[in-house]
């Protein structure tokens, strides 16, 4: 086994990761904008499949302020504020996004930047989040995160696959 | 998983000495001595860092042996591989349910437009009918 680089560098890990999600919608690039930025209609769609959105405010303007609770099927509440970064509607729209623990205090704060393009009357939505900055009690999860990527998966899955 | 247990995980794994052992460790099970040997370290400091891997249940020591090797335990690994995807599936299934209210939308809107079409289609029937009458009797 090669000598490994005794770096501490625990700080970084996390932050600068990138996550990249595309998709095309049948609808027009007017009304996907109005989705993402109009409390009552984000609240529709916000979260994993059984997830309701009991809280959503969002102040869509530059410096504006979002709040929204996720409530999961089981019941726990997962709390998430932000801000706005940037809003060109109907093109662009910048914000971070923070979860925070039981505590309300910052897990760590994501920075999404969404942007619609239109075409034939389909818009497509790309999704950038990027991990902008990790507090000391996300650094432990951000650094595991980080292992769980750098270790080949595939090899690691073929090996728990086995077990 | 409980985020206790993951917090656990996650620690034992932000040291680079803990996750050198480990990446070691998948190519097969090692002793105390063969994992100390790439480090410049002692080997109580080592003991040290394979106690925490053990706590977390990333690595399972055998008893029967008396050099005691280290195996891999892949199953919290595998849970935070899954809590790294977690950003992922969660815009999967918000987009998922994003596209489904677009949907109804979009059906919504095609049946209002159909009746308004259809409102205005009697509409006009009804006065090219009255222009008709107003023919005939202009006639007379």
């Amino acid at each position: 086994m090669p000598e490994q680089k005794q770096k501490n560098n625990v700080g970084e890990y996390g932050v600068g990761r990138v996550l990249e999600i595309t998709r095309v919608f049948d609808a027009p690039r007017k009304g996907v904008f109005a989705a993402w930025t109009d409390p009552k209609q984000l609240a529709q769609w916000w979260g994993p499949t059984g997830f309701t959105t009991p809280v959503c405010e969002l102040d869509v303007r530059p410096g504006g302020a979002i709040l929204i609770h996720m409530r999961a099927p089981d019941g726990t509440i997962y709390p998430m504020s932000g801000v706005y970064k940037e809003v060109v509607p109907p093109e662009r729209i910048v914000f971070t996004a923070t979860p925070l623990d039981k505590d309300g205090k910052a897990m760590f704060e994501n920075l999404n930047t969404v942007i619609f393009t239109e075409r034939d009357g389909k818009t497509t939505v790309m999704l950038r989040v990027e991990v902008v900055k990790s507090s000391a009690a996300a650094e432990q999860y951000l650094a595991g995160m980080e292992m769980g990527w750098k270790m080949s998966l595939d090899r690691l899955e073929a090996f728990v696959g086995k077990n | 998983m409980t985020s206790d247990r993951l917090s656990t995980t996650f620690a034992a794994l932000a040291d680079p000495t803990r996750r050198a052992i480990l990446a070691r460790l998948i190519s097969g099970e090692a002793s105390v001595t063969q994992l100390a040997e790439p480090f410049r370290m002692s080997m109580p400091a080592v003991s040290k860092h394979l106690k925490v891997l053990e706590r977390a249940g990333l690595i399972a020591r055998s008893r029967e042996a008396q050099w005691r090797p280290c195996q891999l335990n892949a199953g919290p690994l595998k849970e935070v591989a899954d809590w790294a995807e977690h950003y992922r599936k969660f815009f999967e299934q918000s987009f998922d349910r994003l596209e489904n209210y677009l949907r109804g939308l979009k059906e919504k809107e095609s049946k209002a437009k159909d009746l308004t079409q259809r409102k205005e289609q009697r509409k006009a029937r009804r006065s090219a009918e009255e222009n008709k009458h107003a023919g005939t009797k202009a006639k007379k």
